[in-house]
C-alpha cells in the first residue's frame, strides 16, 4: 500500500475552549495506481486529511505511512522535502500560487526547489506544460495574464514538473466552466493511465467522481463511512440515502432502463458502455 | 500564526460576551486608568481579583492569559536590565562583581511589570469577548462627538471593520499559499538568505494579487448594494444599553475611584 492511515486523529486549536477534532481515528489504505475520490460535506475533514499527505499537518494521534515514509504522532519529521517531492499536492484554487515573471519559470520553480539543475528544470517544466496542453507561445507570458482555466493548468503543471509518484488534487474543477473542467479531468486520467500515477481527488462533484474515479472514500464528521468501489457505492440506493448523496444522472438513467426491461451487466456503467450493450441487444 | 493569542476573539457565549461593546470599551478605559494611577500593591491585588472573576466568567483559561504575556517577555527583561543599570536608590540588595543592584531597581521594575500584565489581561478580556465588528460599532459610537469638527467617524469605523473583517481571510489565504509553495519544495524556515528571499517572494506576490482582487470585488459588491461614502445610513444592528451594562461601567468607575483615592490614604 503506498498510503496507509493508522488510527490517525487530528485536532484543530488543541487545548483551546473551541478545540475541534477534524479527523477521528482514521484507518485507510489507498491503492497504488488507482484514482481514488474523497467525498463528504463541507467541514467533514477532506482537506485536513489531504494536508496530512504532504506533512503540512502532522497527526496528533496515530500514524501515517506514505511510500517509504512513516509519520508518527509526536515525532519530529526529517524527510519533509523528499516526501513533498514524491507527493504532489494541488490545492483548491491553485491558480493563486503563481508568482514568477513567466509561465515557464513558474513551473520550473518546484523542480528547482527540489535541487534539480536550472537547465534540467526548464526542460521538465516545458514537458509538464506540454502535458497540460499549454502552447509554447505562452511560455514567456506572465502567468497573471492567463485565463482562469489556463492558470489552473499551469499550476497543475507546476506540480507535475516535480515528477511526483502520487498526485493529490483538492477540488480541481471548482469554479471552472464545463470545458475547463473536462480538460482537467482528461489530464488526470492520462496521468493515471499513461504515467501510472496514483491519483487522489477531493471533490463535491458526484457526476465526475462516478464517471472517472475507481474507488471512493466517504468522510463525515472526521470519520470514514465508506471506502470501496465507486460503482458499488453509487448504484446502491440505500448507501446513497445513508450518506446523503445525490444519485448520478447516469445511474438514474441505468435504473430506468433496467426497470423498463433492458438487461444491463455491471460493466455497463458509463453512457458509452450502456449504449454499446443496448446496441448489441437490439441487433 | 494560529498561536497569536493577543487580540483574538473567542466565539463562545458568556456573561462578558453578552455585555454591550460600548460598555466594555468604557470599562476598559476606566480599568486601564485605574491600573496606572495607584502607588500601592493593595490596589493591584483588588484589580487582579476582580479581573480573575471577570476572566473566569468569560471562560478564558489561565493558559491563554499566560500565552498572551509571551510577546512582552523580551520587553520585561529589557526593562529589568535598564532599571538595574540606572536606578541607584533604596537599599543595596546584592552585588554581581563590582556592580550593586539596589532594592528600588527590582521593586520599580516589578511594579511596572505588574501594571503591564494587568493591562494586557484587561485588553485580552475585551478582545476575547467582543466580536471585532461589535468592537468597531462601539468605537464608532465613542468617536461620534468628534463629528462636530468634521471627523469622518463612520468612514473610519467602516475602514477599521473592513480591515478587521479581512484579517482572518488574509491569514487563511496566507496559510493556503504557504502550504501550496511548501508542496513545491519551498522551505520558509531554513536556507541561505537568497533562498529565504525567494521563499518570501513566492508568498508576497500571490498574496498581493489576491488582496487586490478581493478589494475590487468588495468595492463592487458595496456599490452594487448602494453604499455611498458619507451618506446617512441606518443600522440593522442597534446597540442598546441594558442594566448589566450600566452595572459593569459603575463597577469599573468604582475601581478607578478607589484607585485614585488610594493615593491619599494607602
Amino acid at each position: 500500500m503506498p498510503i496507509s492511515f493508522k488510527s490517525l486523529s487530528y485536532i484543530y486549536n488543541k487545548g483551546m475552549p473551541y478545540a475541534h477534532k477534524a479527523l477521528d481515528d482514521i484507518n485507510l489504505d489507498i491503492k497504488e495506481g488507482v484514482i481514488t475520490a474523497i467525498i463528504g460535506e463541507t467541514g467533514s475533514g477532506k482537506s485536513t486529511l489531504v494536508e496530512h499527505l504532504n506533512a503540512l499537518l502532522l497527526p496528533d494521534e496515530g500514524s501515517l505511512e506514505i511510500l517509504d515514509y512513516n509519520i508518527v504522532a509526536g515525532q519530529k519529521q526529517k524527510f519533509l522535502k523528499p516526501l513533498r517531492k514524491d507527493v504532489g499536492l494541488v490545492f483548491q484554487f491553485s491558480e493563486y500560487q503563481l508568482f514568477e515573471e513567466t509561465v515557464l519559470k513558474d513551473v520550473a520553480f518546484g523542480p528547482l526547489n527540489f535541487g534539480v539543475f536550472p537547465d534540467e528544470a526548464l526542460k521538465m517544466a516545458a514537458e509538464a506544460l506540454k502535458l497540460v496542453n499549454i502552447d509554447e507561445s505562452y511560455f514567456d507570458v506572465s502567468p497573471l495574464e492567463l485565463s482562469g482555466g489556463q492558470k489552473r493548468r499551469v499550476a497543475i503543471a507546476g506540480i507535475i514538473a516535480c515528477d511526483p509518484k502520487i498526485i493529490v488534487l483538492d477540488e480541481p474543477t471548482a469554479g471552472l466552466d464545463p470545458h475547463g473542467s473536462k480538460e482537467i479531468i482528461d489530464l488526470f486520467i492520462s496521468l493515471n493511465k499513461r504515467l501510472h500515477k496514483t491519483i487522489i481527488i477531493v471533490s463535491h462533484d458526484n457526476e465526475m467522481v462516478y464517471n472517472y474515479c475507481d474507488e471512493t472514500v466517504v468522510l463525515s464528521h472526521g470519520k470514514i463511512r465508506y471506502h470501496g468501489s465507486t460503482f458499488e457505492l453509487f448504484s446502491n440506493k440505500e448507501l446513497l440515502k445513508e450518506y446523503n448523496l445525490l444519485e448520478p444522472q447516469i445511474v438514474t438513467f441505468r435504473n430506468l432502463l433496467q426497470d423498463n426491461g433492458f438487461k444491463l451487466s455491471d460493466e455497463a456503467r458509463t453512457l458509452d458502455s450502456i449504449t454499446e450493450e443496448i446496441g448489441r441487444q437490439l441487433k | 500564526m494560529n498561536n497569536l493569542v493577543f487580540g483574538k476573539y473567542i466565539p463562545i457565549d458568556s456573561p462578558m460576551h453578552r455585555l454591550d461593546p460600548r460598555a466594555k470599551l468604557i470599562g476598559l478605559f476606566l480599568m486601564i486608568a485605574a491600573v496606572f494611577v495607584p502607588k500601592s500593591w493593595w490596589v493591584f491585588l483588588v484589580i487582579a481579583i476582580l479581573l480573575t472573576i471577570a476572566l473566569a466568567s468569560a471562560k478564558i483559561g489561565i493558559r491563554m492569559i499566560v500565552q498572551s504575556f509571551k510577546p512582552m517577555l523580551m520587553m520585561m527583561l529589557f526593562l529589568l536590565i535598564i532599571n538595574s543599570l540606572t536606578v541607584k536608590t533604596g537599599e543595596p540588595l546584592f552585588a554581581i562583581g563590582t556592580f550593586t543592584i539596589y532594592h528600588d531597581a527590582i521593586f520599580n521594575t516589578l511594579f511596572v511589570i505588574v501594571r503591564l500584565l494587568l493591562m494586557i489581561s484587561i485588553t485580552t478580556l475585551l478582545t476575547a469577548t467582543t466580536n471585532p465588528l461589535d468592537l468597531t460599532l462601539g468605537i464608532e459610537w465613542l468617536l461620534k462627538p468628534l463629528e462636530v469638527i468634521h471627523f469622518p467617524s463612520h468612514e473610519v469605523a467602516m475602514m477599521v471593520s473592513i480591515a478587521l473583517r479581512f484579517i482572518p481571510t488574509i491569514i487563511e489565504e496566507t496559510i493556503r499559499i504557504m502550504n501550496a509553495q511548501k508542496s513545491r519544495g519551498v522551505d520558509f524556515e531554513n536556507g541561505k538568505l537568497s533562498q529565504k528571499i525567494a521563499a518570501i517572494l513566492s508568498l508576497i506576490v500571490p498574496l498581493f494579487s489576491v488582496a487586490f482582487e478581493r478589494a475590487y470585488e468588495l468595492a463592487d459588491a458595496m456599490e452594487a448594494r448602494g453604499y455611498v461614502p458619507g451618506a446617512k445610513r441606518t443600522r440593522y444592528h442597534v446597540l442598546k444599553f441594558k442594566f448589566t451594562d450600566y452595572l459593569f461601567i459603575f463597577i469599573c468607575g468604582l475601581v478607578l475611584a478607589f484607585s485614585i483615592a488610594s493615593r491619599s490614604f494607602l
